[in-house]
């Protein structure tokens, strides 16, 4: 018996019968799944209301049975409150202004140069090599504690929040725009040689798309440390911003103050984080969906 | 056995003669404990255009190494080479390439990756899209031309790959491998196609690397058995064309050839 009449009695997956009789791999579970997934989506969003009534009805419960010290015991009501009065004379959107202008700033700033720099030293190993233990050691630095020094050099506007902020995202969008340009594949940059790639269609056509998703996945990770960076900043000393706040009504024991701030702050990341979700879908429609 | 008499009468022979010639080419790779590894020693190897040539022999026995060299992605260490009359690398632009693993840029669709090839040779939008539509309707594909890789199935993979590599139209094609990958129903249904469309066009010389026996006696008109760095066998198919891989099988040839090599593999 021959070798290719002998295979063809094997029988395996079945999608590739005679050519043109075969159906994309998808196509047929796809109708289904989509349903499934938009019944999870719901079951997943029915739950997280629970939770956040449950966790809500826990802090009044805290608060109106004083089981912790009295100074920190602020209801959900008192909070809401100084929210609404807040909101009323312009103090929130003031400083929330002050706090995005420099949150945007940062990120921006940081990312490009991240994003340069990182896909610099992931086309140049030998560079990088040198590099390395300097890179590691500086993101290995407290960020926080250079606040000081940003804030004597700077002063206590924008610079020295963007500044602060600068050093976080920097090193995370660095990190993985080095380790994306890398991950192309062998087989991709040999047939591309050999069908007349030149240096520059390597980059553009292959080495930038192939990072393009951890590159986007640290911009989404930026984008909060970056929140982070300038609200610790604003911590220790800013004329302005949702992280001065913090700071004064602490100083002052206005605890109703700080818990809805913080809240604020908390809602902030989370649309920001759904926001940079979205774009990535957009951009990264090319993938397969996470369940496939 | 040798040194047998190659006579092939196509158009593109009687253009170029031979399509490909190697003289007493050999490559060393520099091993990282200092030494060397000489795997392809005196390779003498002409092959007339239009020809289809299957390189056969075991694992590691250099078959990537010399068709890597072809394509200019290997230096020799010595001898010479040759490929439509010039160097390797000044033949690029008439070589396709296709690989055991399709090699499909997941971030392309199937029209995109088949546009591929002719956006690095610089071919303009219109005819680009015009080309890829055309080869993908040869193999089968219409109407699947806006799905992503991850939504084809590997043999849908795989001939998106075939019409990558035809549309650009090429001279000479090189395969590693390019069926090894797929499972054995589909590897025939793939391998029909392909033999159809060698068929059906002008003939292309073809460089096809396999360690499938039954493949490269069923698929090519010259089978060449590379071992312990050198050519040790050197044979004329002579089955008539057009074929189809059934009838192939069947043939006495088919089973002279099969036993000739087998031991060898
Ligand atoms: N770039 C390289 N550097 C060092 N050794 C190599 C390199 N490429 C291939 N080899 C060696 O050459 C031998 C032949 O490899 P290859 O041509 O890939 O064999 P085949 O394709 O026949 O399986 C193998 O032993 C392999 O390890
Ligand atoms: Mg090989």
């Amino acid at each position: 018996m021959s070798q290719i009449t002998a295979s063809e009695q094997s029988t395996h997956r079945q999608d590739d019968a005679p050519p043109g009789a075969d159906v994309p791999a998808s196509s047929q579970g796809r109708q289904p799944r989509r349903l499934r997934v938009s019944r999870t989506t719901l079951l997943v969003r029915a739950a997280q209301l629970v939770l956040v009534a449950v966790w809500l009805v826990a802090w009044d419960l805290t608060a109106r049975n004083q089981w912790i010290t009295p100074v920190l015991a602020k209801s959900p009501k008192q909070s809401w409150s100084y929210l609404v009065a807040a909101v009323e004379n312009g103090e929130l959107w003031s400083n929330a202004q002050a706090t995005m202008l420099a949150v945007v700033i940062a990120w921006v700033l940081a990312s490009t140069v991240g994003v340069v720099v990182g896909i610099t030293l992931g086309l140049l190993p030998t560079f990088e090599r040198i590099l390395a233990p300097f890179l590691d050691a500086a993101n290995a630095m407290p960020r926080i504690a250079l606040a000081p020094f940003f804030i004597v050099a700077f002063g206590i506007g924008v610079q020295a929040k963007v500044a602060l902020a600068s050093t976080l995202v920097f090193f995370i969008v660095l990190s993985a725009s080095r380790a994306g340009v890398r991950s192309a594949d062998a087989e991709w940059l040999r047939l591309s040689a050999v069908l007349g790639a030149k240096k520059r269609h390597l980059f553009w056509k292959v080495m930038l798309p192939v990072a393009t998703p951890a590159i986007l996945a640290s911009l989404r990770l930026g984008l909060i440390y970056a929140l982070l960076g300038v609200v610790g900043s604003e911590l220790i000393a800013a004329e302005d911003g949702l992280g001065q706040l913090i700071a004064e009504y602490s100083s002052l024991f206005r605890l109703e103050a700080v818990y809805a701030i913080l809240l604020l702050l908390a809602g902030i990341a989370v649309v920001l984080n759904q926001v940079m979700a979205a774009i990535e879908r957009r951009l990264l429609r090319w993938q397969p969906p996470a369940d496939h | 056995m040798n040194s047998p008499t190659l006579h092939t009468n196509t158009a593109n022979a009687q253009r170029f003669g031979t399509m490909i010639s190697l003289r007493k080419s050999g490559v060393t790779f520099a091993n990282p404990e200092g030494g060397s590894r000489t795997v392809l020693h005196d390779i003498d190897l002409d092959v007339p255009a239009g020809q289809f040539v299957a390189l056969v022999g075991r694992s590691g026995c250099g078959k990537t190494t010399l068709l890597n060299m072809i394509a200019a992605l290997v230096e020799p260490s010595s001898g010479a080479i040759e490929v439509r009359g010039t160097s390797p690398r000044d033949a690029r632009p008439h070589l396709g390439f296709m690989l055991a693993r399709d090699a499909l840029l997941p971030w392309r669709t199937a029209q995109g990756n088949v546009e591929y090839g002719l956006e690095l040779r610089g071919t303009d939008r219109a005819t680009r899209r015009q080309v890829a539509r055309d080869w993908l309707g040869r193999v089968h594909l219409s109407g699947s031309e806006r799905l992503w890789p991850w939504q084809l199935s590997q043999g849908m993979r795989q001939r998106v790959a075939l019409a990558r590599t035809w549309a650009l139209d090429p001279d000479v094609l090189l395969m590693d491998e390019p069926f090894a990958a797929l499972d054995a129903r589909t590897r025939v249904s793939v391998q029909q196609e392909f033999l159809e469309l060698w068929q059906s066009g002008p003939q292309r010389t073809v460089v096809f690397v396999t360690h499938d026996l039954g493949e490269a006696i069923a698929l090519a008109d010259r089978v060449v058995l590379l071992g312990e760095g050198r050519i040790l066998d050197d044979v004329e198919v002579d089955i008539e064309r057009p074929r189809d891989l059934e009838g192939v099988a069947a043939h006495p040839r088919y089973q002279e050839l099969y036993d000739r090599f087998r031991a060898s593999i």
